[in-house]
């Protein structure tokens, strides 16, 4: 008789500056689904999806119940409700825009804000909006130099395409997964 | 073109305007509230957030960190115990 997988929750927050596209990656993921209008987001959002990867530690399969955490980017108050935002989040996705440089140098303290409270967990890095080429701010070494010296693993992705999402969010997974004890 | 964002508290406004039970926006005017330094009001705002959606994902853990600013300690321990109930 096959076995059902084991099943993990996971608290992922989602990380980086307003207008990245954090919510609009999370649509295409869970929903395949983009809107062109860009509306900010106030409060905090919960997303959940279930994925089944290959478990690190056996030859198993396990479900993970990802649960996305996504915040308002802006800073306003984002210090005030550190606690009830990070509070036992297991992985961060941060976000960066490849259109605007100042959004990768801006990840350092939002992951130094996350870890404040939930710890040293793992951080996978994502450049959004990878269809922009043509107005690309972040040269390709500067990424890739920005993620090895945090020894986080990125990607590129675009919301608006799809492409690089699914892989993204399942990479995410794996190394959240890989680095648990 | 540049994406036009509009500041936090205005977005509030706005959304507070056209719904006022707007639980987003509330959450988020209680926090405004606590950091101008007031502090009991951000709690009744909270309180009212809670009561909208007493699910409402970090608004528990907000409310025992506003309490342990008051120094109310069995109110912070409460909201937390709700808290953990709420995350399960």
């Amino acid at each position: 008789m096959k076995m059902a997988p084991d099943v993990v929750k996971l608290k992922i927050c989602m990380a980086g500056e307003g207008a990245v596209g954090k919510t609009s990656l999370i649509r295409r993921y869970v929903l395949d689904q983009y809107d062109d209008r860009y509306v900010a987001t106030l409060g905090t959002k919960i997303t959940k999806k279930s994925v089944t990867v290959a478990n690190p530690f056996g030859p198993d399969l396990l479900q993970a119940d990802v649960i996305l955490w996504d915040i308002m980017g802006t800073s306003t108050v984002r210090e005030l409700l550190k606690e009830a935002y990070y509070h036992g989040a297991q992985g961060i996705l941060a976000v960066a825009d490849l259109t605007r440089r100042d959004t990768l140098i801006a990840l350092d303290e939002w992951a130094r804000s996350i870890r404040s409270v939930a710890g040293d967990i793992p951080t996978f890095g994502v450049v959004n909006k990878a269809d922009l080429e043509k107005d690309r701010a972040l040269p390709a070494a500067e990424v890739e130099a920005f993620f090895r010296q945090r020894a986080w693993p990125w990607s590129y992705a675009s919301a608006k395409t799809g492409a690089g999402v699914d892989e993204t969010f399942v990479r995410l997974v794996n190394h959240v997964l890989s680095n648990r004890a | 073109m540049p994406i036009e964002r509009p500041d936090t508290a205005s977005l509030v406004r706005q959304r507070l305007l056209a719904n006022a039970n707007d639980v987003d926006a509330l959450f988020v005017l209680a926090a405004l509230r606590v950091q101008d330094g007031y502090l009991e009001e951000g709690l009744t705002i909270l309180d009212r957030v809670l009561r909208i959606d007493p699910r409402y994902p970090g608004a528990w853990r907000f409310k025992a960190k506003l309490h342990r600013m008051q120094g109310a300690t069995s109110a912070e321990q409460s909201a937390r115990k709700r808290a953990e109930d709420t995350e399960k």
